[in-house]
């Protein structure tokens, strides 16, 4: 297990500004970077800044990106000894990691066995119960709408419909009514069956006021494991988060403590290895936090805790498939100042945040002391309409939090983007918000209380 | 078990006969895997691949814009008149049936529209890519058994 495997060569399955950082983390490593690209992505960035890029498929991801057996044969036929999956497409995909495996390629990231276990929602929620972690109260598996009416007659409305299989808001349905319970519970179930093939559901109870906390855990072959410090994502639309700050502003020092161990405790009984995220769920009126789920791979918003902690999570990540030790000891982590990373989308929040692609006529991002882009854009670069929208994530570090937010706006204010709408005026109108000021922030803010006040006209102001 | 190519060669007319598209038969450590329609059908993709759009998950807001798949500025140009055959997947790229025997092709070599070239495979699944076009391989670029991209040019066809 602990065997040096001494990484050479790796493949970026991924694109966009996650493809870049990993080639920045290998350049770092002194290990070569081989991408592979769709034919929109020839020209990307990640391909012209690797080693070498190769072409894997048509533009659309079916057909590349998600491509298992492809990505391991260019992997195979460009010498790389390991693979890096990034987000989304194959990361989370227990198949491609045995598939890397059977082919003697490493998978930078855990055993498909604990991305199965974590996958798995459900298990994963019998695991934290055992482990006298807190969950949302709910249930196990429920098999009928007759359950669910069961369940509500109980412990009352509203609650959540959750597919166990499910991710990303994808089956699940928030239960109002007993009259809602039937229509609810079939259409949760299909569309659960429909995504992920599965459709068992379960319940939990609907926290009406909720943050989302979620904590850095890195873990090595050797079986220690570390946190990094919380995040907090509270900022969300439709269950896509769109600010991330760290440390989150609402906990106390006892709180943070006790919500750092439950993650580090249930990573550690699972066995984990690599960078995992473990998610909550705190509720704001009670204070009380509840497990959530886990991610198996590296996260979008990991910057924060890289400007907090001065670790690079990427790296490590590396370090850790090769069976190196980590190079940091939790005695070595301290959370330095306050970090907010937004998410620069080509879309327009006016009109229902629908994608706007195309060629960047203007691109010009801002610098300075406390100031990181992750990107893939250029000025001329095509956005192109296969993927999703996200262009560039701008993150700050300041000493507090009301110096990341003003460094934040005054980064926001220099970010000229032309050819394509962005949500930068979204952030910006957030920002000068009151209740983002304060910390009253919750899950359904943005829909329920800041698109209604009428996001178009505080941006003329 | 031992089977002689012209075993697969029968294997594989008998199930073209057959209704099925696609058939995976498996015999101890023998397995074979025949597809009919597989992508390879689109073997020739003369500049500017008709690109397979994808489903949109929700009705489209506007059209996208569309733009040509670049190709790499240092790609040579054909010859004149010569119609470029592509790797329609990346994939280990093979000049004959199998080792040992004669390549499909050589330069020189007259093709009609349904004859095969060559042979790109990904992981065992082997596709056959046509011609496309009636006409004589000019040039053969990938090399034998080595690794070739999506879009990658193979041959070039002079056309009849």
């Amino acid at each position: 297990m602990a065997e040096k495997a001494g990484i050479r060569r790796i493949f970026v399955a991924n694109r966009g500004e996650i493809a870049v950082r990993v080639i920045q983390a290998c350049r770092k490593l002194g290990v070569e970077a081989v991408v592979g690209v769709s034919d929109a992505d020839r020209e990307s960035l990640a391909a012209r800044i690797a080693d070498r890029a190769v072409c894997i498929g048509p533009a659309p991801a079916a057909q590349s990106y998600l491509k298992m057996e492809t990505i391991v044969v260019a992997a195979k036929g460009t010498g790389c000894d390991a693979v890096h999956p990034g987000y989304g497409f194959l990361a989370e995909r227990a198949g491609f990691q045995r598939l890397c495996a059977e082919h003697g390629l490493t998978f930078v990231g855990p055993a498909a066995s604990a991305i199965e276990a974590m996958g798995d929602k459900l298990q994963a929620r019998r695991m934290a119960a055992e482990l006298g972690i807190p969950t949302v109260p709910g249930t196990d598996h429920v098999e009928s709408a007759q359950r669910a009416l069961e369940f509500g007659r109980q412990a009352g409305y509203p609650f959540l419909l959750k597919a166990s299989a499910g991710g990303g808001g994808r089956g699940m349905r928030v239960v109002r009514t007993a009259e809602e319970v039937p229509v609810a519970f079939n259409a949760a179930s299909a569309e659960a069956r429909a995504a992920f093939g599965d459709p068992t559901l379960y319940i939990e109870r609907f926290i009406e006021r909720a943050r989302h906390v979620e904590v850095q855990v890195m873990a090595d072959t050797l079986g220690n494991v570390i946190h990094l410090g919380e995040r907090d994502c509270s900022t969300q639309r439709r269950h896509q988060k769109l600010i991330e700050e760290a440390p989150s502003p609402v906990l106390d020092e006892r709180l943070r403590a006790r919500i750092a161990d439950a993650a580090v405790r249930l990573l550690r009984h699972a066995g984990y290895v690599s960078a995992g995220t473990v998610e909550f769920i705190l509720d704001a009126d009670t204070r009380e936090f509840y497990f959530l789920e886990v991610n198996t791979r590296i996260q979008v918003e990991h910057p924060v805790t890289e400007m907090v902690t001065g670790a690079d999570i990427v790296a490590e990540q590396i370090r850790i498939a090769e069976g190196a030790p980590l190079s940091l000891a939790q005695s070595d982590i301290s959370i330095r100042g306050h970090a907010i990373e937004c998410r620069i989308n080509a879309e327009l929040p006016e009109q229902d945040f629908m994608p706007s692609p195309g060629r960047l006529a203007e691109w010009r991002a801002p610098a300075g002391e406390g100031i990181r882009v992750d990107t893939h854009c250029y000025p001329g670069y095509f956005v192109p309409p296969f993927y999703d929208s996200m262009i560039a994530k701008l993150i700050v570090h300041g000493a507090d939090r009301t110096s990341a937010i003003s460094k934040l706006s005054r980064a926001l204010a220099g970010f000229t983007v032309g050819g394509v709408q962005t949500t930068i005026p979204f952030h910006q109108a957030v920002l000068a918000h009151p209740d983002f000021a304060q910390s009253r922030v919750t899950t359904r803010w943005v829909e329920e209380t800041f698109m209604k006040q009428g996001f178009a006209r505080e941006r003329a102001t | 078990m031992d089977l002689s190519n012209d075993d697969i060669f029968k294997i594989v007319k008998i199930i073209e006969a057959s209704g099925y598209d696609e058939v995976r038969l498996e015999v101890g450590d023998f397995k074979i895997h025949v597809r009919k329609h597989a992508d390879g059908d689109a073997a020739v993709m003369p500049s500017g691949i008709a690109e397979r759009r994808p489903l949109p998950s929700a009705p489209p807001p506007s059209p996208p814009p569309q733009e040509p798949p670049a190709r790499s500025a240092a790609e040579e140009a054909p010859p004149d008149g010569a119609v470029v055959v592509r790797s329609p997947m990346l994939g280990t790229f093979y000049r004959a049936p199998s080792p040992g025997e004669k390549p499909f092709v050589e330069v020189g070599a007259k093709v009609v529209s349904d004859d095969t070239l060559c042979l790109v495979e990904v992981m065992k699944l082997f596709n056959s890519i046509k011609a496309g076009v009636s006409g004589t391989v000019v040039k053969i670029l990938a090399e034998n058994a080595a690794m070739v991209e999506h879009g990658q040019p193979l041959m070039y066809i002079r056309p009849d």
